[in-house]
């Protein structure tokens, strides 16, 4: 929890195209909650479970991966592979008794800055309730 | 073997009041200077100012750090920037980390300073742990061909081509229709010079065919693409044929498409009489002594201007699409010029004949055009009566006075859309932006890169733009890719 | 242009020439050319005649349409120009001849104008600033507020070094003393070099408009009338003061007026054309404006908006939404009210009638003019001028960069008014032309 009791979501992105995303919502000044966290990689396709379940367990409320699409210019099956490791850890979720719905994905490209923040800012309301 | 680092150095940046204005810094310094393995913590002004890159790469060697933290903007601006001080100072450029407290920090929760220093502080403790339990790559080098494939052959590809010829890079020229030259090519008179559009073409060509390092392929399509930047294996469908070529690096001209008016816009498609502007240009262009259109004798031509662009509803072409009043104005001029007693009325929403094309729009004026502005909410109506074209307008100029006007010919100055490419552009995987034409890395100071490495982009495939500005993005992008092509160390 | 194939390894041969390229202007066209330059290998030779490289842009508070914060995009630019093992700069730098020869070669000749602070050994400390006794108007800042005799240009500068402005200099030798690095040398001299290159770029930018000339707009007795240049201080993060103030009596003005085409399309100063960039400017100061003081009205008086690149439309629209006040109408007149107020005098078009409006700070927003003065360097072969001043581009559709001289490229706002992206295409274009030239080379 966050010093204000605001839930905390930690947002996977993807460096090359929906992190500049996350900086035009910045350089727009779309403000969202200050309790998300965004950590970049290469690839979301990458990101393993356990880290998922790692950021569940550090006290984070919602997780978000901030995946490409088809915007990717390295290979079309990302969105697959994304979707494959979305699968695998909501199986890992309901074992530790986490709702599914506290993992979201979403196909975010390189000037998409508003949806982006209306999916995160949405995500928060969801877990606002989900606490109370 | 991960060996954690031990001292690492931490640099949290102002940014000029971007970041400060919002982060309490000395707050963040605070709260990280105990954190695991942070040897050095600093502030900056500007962290890229050359003074602090010195004094980092200064740090990095007297106290033997084999980490750095930087805590100031998004990575897009400066990784390369701080991996050089990193090099510079005899560091693994990749033991160097960027925590983004400001586009992702001060200025994402600028309505919340508070929220966004602790965010900031946490931001940074993240940045610290990765950098101190990362283990950092090395770069390998790879063999670059120095081979770039420009995509559409209309003047900007032509000469993106000529650039890199001369620049010793070999240049596979790839062009969809059967000619070069793209639009220009069947254009007449041009502005701000004394050229014609099927001479200059015609030039760009012949000086394509003189270099024997560009190899130009009409009737011919990308269909296959892999690989990166440097390194690159196309399958190019020429004809029938299908060719395996390998490249460096795209530079994509592609061009632009002229607005098609919809059905019933300003009359179009209804009346006869009512054009676009490209239409026009070909009639003063093929039209000695006499402007003549369906028969008929022209008297009165009007302008209707902004037409599919600077629109208002969602969906629209909200952008300026540049080129257009310059070359309504043009093409105004060139009536005068060829035509006798012709009068030319120009139903605008406001004149943009930027920099040097204002004279274009003084010569216009004097030689008696009449000028009157409409806004959005209240367009001109084009009606049909006994025969006749009429056009009516309230009249900004004249204090919102209801002026009607008889025209024999209706003029769309229709703007620049952009091309229907979405198989180039999945395949190279260009962005694309708000606007719809494809997305450069940043606006003002990279703007024929594209986020693809290897990929650019030049032209009015990235905004609309008139030819001069064309020619210079062409061989701006062509200056750049040669230059990463033939980078040797 | 003339066809030719050759190897892209060996790009320059130091034999005969001390650099490849002398680029005239460190300003972000002649930065962008010699980086484009350096990297395909050539040896560049960058002179500036201030004391810091970075051109107006370096000056700016943030840039149209993204708002970035010109320093931010600026320094990176200016480091990475700094740093480039291929790139010579030398600040305080000024062509003096230059001279094409007979092996096509250009003999130059510049003048280093002594610093009398050795450049290595200068630290910016900033301590001899403390202790000069000399106030004078900082022309950095453009008038604002004072500096010192001996100071270092901006915080931002590049090289971070101080200099003596030895007119205003009473050589009492205070700073001498008091610097710790002992880097202060008044025997320092005008030095004149001379070297050989084989192309030259024009890289020397613009100059602002003084409107001191439209006497009808009182700049220069009205204490409240500042140029567009001036609120770009105000605004920038290396700003002069804490906040937006107004020169005669420091209040933070609350009904802010610009003027657009302050000295562009107007034959009556001598420049009819449009300087593409004002509007935008004004635009953008506008929004930051209403950022900063959430309290003031802008009102914004024009004959067109030339809102016509790409981000540029909508960055207008979104200022109107901001409630920027847009009136159409050329301010005829100003007249000065005993609290320092201006009344603005004007044909609002929209109502057709003449109309008056009060406001406590005008801003005009000057054009940009030709800098045509490099012309007379150039002493055997003519550099040749169009009828507005600007460097000629005889070829100009094909070849942009190219000019009268073979062998000397123009890069930027040396050519006419143009903003910072085109300005980079601009630069692009000429380091390409350059290095097809060069390549040729035999």
């Amino acid at each position: 929890m966050a010093s204000n009791g605001q839930p905390k979501i930690l947002v996977f992105s993807t460096e090359k195209i929906s992190d500049p995303a996350l900086d035009l919502a910045g350089l727009l000044k779309k403000h969202y909650p200050f309790t998300i966290y965004t950590i970049s990689v290469p690839c979301s396709s990458c990101i393993k479970p356990r880290w998922i379940m790692r950021a569940f367990d550090k006290g984070f409320s919602g997780v978000f991966i901030a995946a490409d699409g088809t915007d990717c210019s390295y290979g079309e099956s990302c969105g697959e592979k994304t979707s494959q490791v979305v699968t695998t850890t909501h199986q890992l979720m309901r074992d530790k008794g986490l709702k599914p719905s506290q993992l979201k994905m979403a196909a975010i490209c390189s000037v998409c800055a508003e949806p982006v923040v209306k999916h995160l800012t949405g995500f928060m309301k969801e877990l606002e309730k989900m606490q109370s | 073997m991960v060996m954690t680092k031990k001292k690492i150095g931490v640099y949290v940046c102002h940014c000029g009041g971007n970041i400060s204005d919002y982060v309490d810094i000395e707050k963040v310094k605070e709260a990280v200077k105990d954190e695991a393995n942070v040897y050095l913590l600093k502030n900056t002004l500007f962290a890229c100012s050359d003074s602090s890159q010195k004094e980092m790469v200064a740090d990095i060697q007297t106290n033997e750090l084999d980490a750095i933290v930087v805590a100031s903007c998004s990575p897009k601006l400066h990784v390369p920037t701080f991996r050089g001080v990193a090099q510079r100072a005899g560091m693994n450029p990749y033991n160097y980390v960027q925590v983004n407290i400001r586009e992702q920090g001060s200025w994402a929760h600028s309505d919340n300073p508070k929220g966004a220093t602790e965010k900031a502080i946490l931001l940074v403790k993240a940045g610290i742990a990765r950098a101190a339990e990362s283990e950092a790559l090395t770069s390998s080098k790879i063999p670059a061909a120095n081979v770039v494939a420009v995509i559409g052959a209309g003047v900007g590809g032509m000469r993106s081509a000529i650039a890199l010829a001369d620049m010793g890079t070999e240049v596979y020229l790839i062009e969809k229709e059967k000619n070069v030259g793209g639009h220009v090519a069947n254009f007449g008179s041009l502005f701000t010079t004394d050229k014609m559009g099927y001479e200059l073409s015609a030039n760009l060509l012949s000086e394509v065919k003189k270099r024997e390092n560009i190899k130009l392929f009409t009737n011919a399509e990308i269909v296959e693409k892999k690989g990166s930047i440097g390194n690159f294996d196309i399958q190019v469908k020429v004809d029938n044929d299908v060719l395996p070529l390998h490249v460096g690096a795209f530079v994509v001209n592609t061009g632009f498409d002229s607005y098609q008016p919809q059905q019933g816009e300003y009359g179009f498609g209804e009346q006869t009489n009512v054009i676009t502007l490209p239409e026009f240009k070909k009639l003063i262009d093929n039209s000695s002594e006499r402007l003549i259109f369906n028969g008929k004798a022209i008297k009165k031509v009007a302008y209707i201007y902004c037409v599919g662009s600077r629109q208002n509803d969602e969906g629209d072409n909200k952008y300026c699409s540049r080129y257009c009043c310059t070359a309504a104005i043009h093409a105004s001029v060139q009536v005068n010029k060829k035509f006798k007693d012709v009068t030319n009325l120009h139903f605008n929403r406001g004149i943009r004949t930027y920099g040097k094309q204002e004279l274009l729009y003084e010569e216009s004026s004097k030689n008696g055009d009449i000028y009157l502005q409409f806004s959005l909410d209240s367009i001109p109506e084009i009606t049909q009566k006994g025969g006749k074209t009429f056009v009516k307008v309230k009249d900004i100029l004249s204090a919102g006075k209801e002026v009607e006007t008889e025209a024999d010919l209706v003029v769309l100055v229709t703007g620049m859309v952009p091309r229907e490419n979405s198989k180039l552009a999945s395949q190279l995987k260009i962005p694309v932006g708000r606007d719809n034409f494809f997305n450069e890395i940043h606006m003002k100071l990279r703007p024929v890169e594209t986020v693809i490495d290897g990929v650019l982009i030049a032209g009015t495939c990235q905004s609309p733009k008139n030819i001069l500005e064309t020619m210079n993005s062409s061989m701006a992008a062509a200056a750049k890719i040669n230059s990463v092509l033939t980078k040797v160390k | 242009m003339e066809a030719t194939n050759n190897d892209s390894m060996n790009r320059s041969n130091a034999g005969t020439t001390d650099y490849d390229v002398l680029v005239i202007g460190a300003g972000i066209a002649g930065e962008e050319s010699a980086l484009k330059l350096a990297d395909m290998g050539f040896k560049v030779l960058l002179i500036e005649k201030e004391p810091s490289i970075g051109g107006k842009m370096i000056l700016l508070s943030k840039v149209f349409p993204t708002l970035d914060c010109a320093a931010c995009i600026t320094t990176p630019k200016v480091s990475e120009t700094a740093r480039h093992p291929n790139i010579t700069i030398l600040t305080l730098a000024e062509a003096e001849s230059i001279v094409k020869e007979e092996n096509n070669l250009f003999s130059v000749t510049f003048k280093k104008h002594p610093r009398y602070v050795v450049e290595n050994d200068c630290t910016g400390c900033q301590e001899c600033e403390t202790v000069c006794p000399m106030v004078v108007k900082d022309q950095f800042q453009f008038n604002l507020v004072a500096r010192k005799a001996i100071y270092i240009p901006f915080n931002i500068a590049n090289p971070r070094v101080a200099l003596i402005d030895i007119e205003n200099c009473t050589l009492c030798g205070a700073c001498e003393q008091k610097c710790p690095s002992n880097c202060i040398d008044f025997t320092q001299k005008e030095e004149l070099v001379n070297i050989k290159v084989k192309s030259v770029i024009v890289a020397t930018g613009f100059k602002l408009f003084d409107p001191i000339s439209i006497e009808r707009y009182g700049y220069g007795r009205y204490k409240n009338v500042i140029t567009s240049m001036q609120m770009e201080r105000e605004l920038a993060p290396t700003r002069p003061f804490n906040s937006v103030l107004r020169p005669s009596d420091g209040k933070v003005p609350d009904k802010i007026a610009y003027i657009f085409c302050t000295g562009s399309r107007d034959h009556t100063v001598g420049n009819p054309i449009c300087s593409q960039v004002c509007c935008m400017y004004s635009t953008k100061q506008a929004q930051l404006l209403m950022g900063a003081l959430p309290m003031a009205d802008i009102s914004l008086y024009y004959i067109n908006i030339r809102a016509f690149g790409k981000g540029f439309n909508e960055f207008y629209m979104q200022a109107k939404d901001m409630g920027a006040n847009y009136v159409k109408g050329k301010i005829g007149s100003i007249s000065e009210k005993e609290n320092g107020n201006l009344i603005l005098r004007y044909e609002d078009i929209v109502t057709g009638k003449v109309t008056e409006k009060e406001h406590d700070l005008v801003v005009l927003s000057v054009g940009l003019l030709a800098n045509h003065e490099i012309t007379k360097v150039f002493k055997n072969e003519k550099l040749e001028l169009d009828a507005l001043k600007y460097i000629k581009q005889p070829d100009l559709l094909q070849s942009p960069a190219t000019t009268s001289i073979k062998g000397v490229f123009v890069a930027g706002t040396a050519t006419s008014p143009m903003d910072i992206p085109d300005t980079i295409m601009s630069a692009g274009a000429a380091a390409s032309e350059t290095s097809g030239y060069l390549n040729q080379w035999s």
